[in-house]
């Protein structure tokens, strides 16, 4: 008995990839899962941070939103994320757009995953489809 | 003692069956496939292709008349590409981006009844592209990158007024759930 446990425990890692792979599991089965953090730009610029996951700070900071406008005029908003970790880390991001009175009036429902080096940065743009879309509100987790 | 540990082991490979159950195709908890696209890929370069058009100057002013021209499927996988076209075209079309023109027998019999009507539109773009695959392994460690290419074409000039590539690249040694 006291050698089969050993056994089971070193066929469920040898059946892993790798070591990473099976500490990611078990973080995944022990921690409740990433919760859905948000950031909304402000019509006099900059944004509002809605962090709902603690965990989020550890991991992906979100430096800067830059608003601008389109050549035909429609709202764009250039959001910059960074990998503060000293890991490799995965942004999922999508993002809605809102209009003036708070409504929202266009969104992109689907997650985009990007993977982030350590201290990697990255860009993510989202261009309003509709000229009553005024304000961006970007979705995002990480794992 | 034994019988208690075969009846854990029991429990656990029992546990390990998943019921069926309705997921949001746009969620976390989508099967992962290394060897086919799957829906969330064709969203994520969908979404991605239409964030790169829209800022394209085809798109700076007016509603630009857009036929679909072919898109070729050159991967292994048997699929249909209006999967990832209707992420291009839904949003567009129905925020008013686009004119989309339609290509099918009964539009085409449409336009040439009216004859040389000036209501009819002209296509002034096509929208064309590929799909690619590429695989690779190292030991029991597959990649499997889907390439999406877009190309739209300004049908006066015939010349391209945007041309974009999206790759999606999955690793792994099975299929998996979410991410």
């Amino acid at each position: 008995m006291k050698k089969i446990i050993p056994l089971l425990a070193l066929g469920f890692l040898t059946g892993c990839t790798s070591i990473i792979q099976t500490g990611d599991r078990i973080e995944r089965g022990l921690t409740p899962p990433d919760a859905v953090n948000y950031a909304t730009t402000r019509p006099e610029g900059g944004f509002t941070p809605q962090i709902n996951d603690n965990r989020f700070g550890n991991k992906i900071e979100l430096i800067a939103a830059r608003k601008s406008k389109t050549d035909g005029g429609y709202a764009r908003v250039q959001w910059d994320l960074r990998n503060g970790s000293y890991i490799g880390q995965t942004a999922n991001i999508s993002f809605e757009w809102l209009g003036s009175d708070g409504s929202v009036t266009e969104s992109q429902p689907n997650w985009i995953t990007t993977p982030l080096e350590p201290g990697a940065l990255t860009t993510v743009t989202a261009t309003a489809l509709k000229s009553t879309s005024v304000e961006c509100r970007l979705r995002i987790l990480s794992r | 003692m034994n019988k208690l540990f075969l009846l854990a082991c029991a429990a656990l490979i029992v546990g390990c069956d998943t019921p069926a159950a309705y997921k949001d195709p746009n969620g976390r908890d989508l099967v992962v496939s290394l060897d086919k696209v799957n829906i969330q890929d064709f969203a994520t370069a969908g979404s991605l292709m239409l964030q790169s058009m829209i800022s394209s100057p085809a798109f700076s002013k007016g509603a630009p008349v857009l036929q679909l021209g072919m898109i070729t499927n050159d991967t292994a996988n048997n699929f249909d590409t209006s999967l990832l076209l209707s992420k291009l075209t839904v949003p567009l079309v129905n925020s008013g981006r686009v004119t989309l023109l339609e290509s099918d027998a009964i539009a085409s019999a449409a336009r040439a009844a009216s004859g040389s009507s000036a209501n009819v539109p002209k296509a002034e773009y096509v929208l064309k592209g590929k799909i690619l695959e590429d695989r690779a392994n190292a030991g029991s460690i597959r990649q499997n990158s889907f390439i999406f290419q877009l190309t739209l074409v300004e049908v006066k000039r015939g010349v391209a007024v945007w041309t974009e590539e999206k790759v999606v690249t999955k690793q792994g040694s099975k299929n998996s759930i979410g991410f």
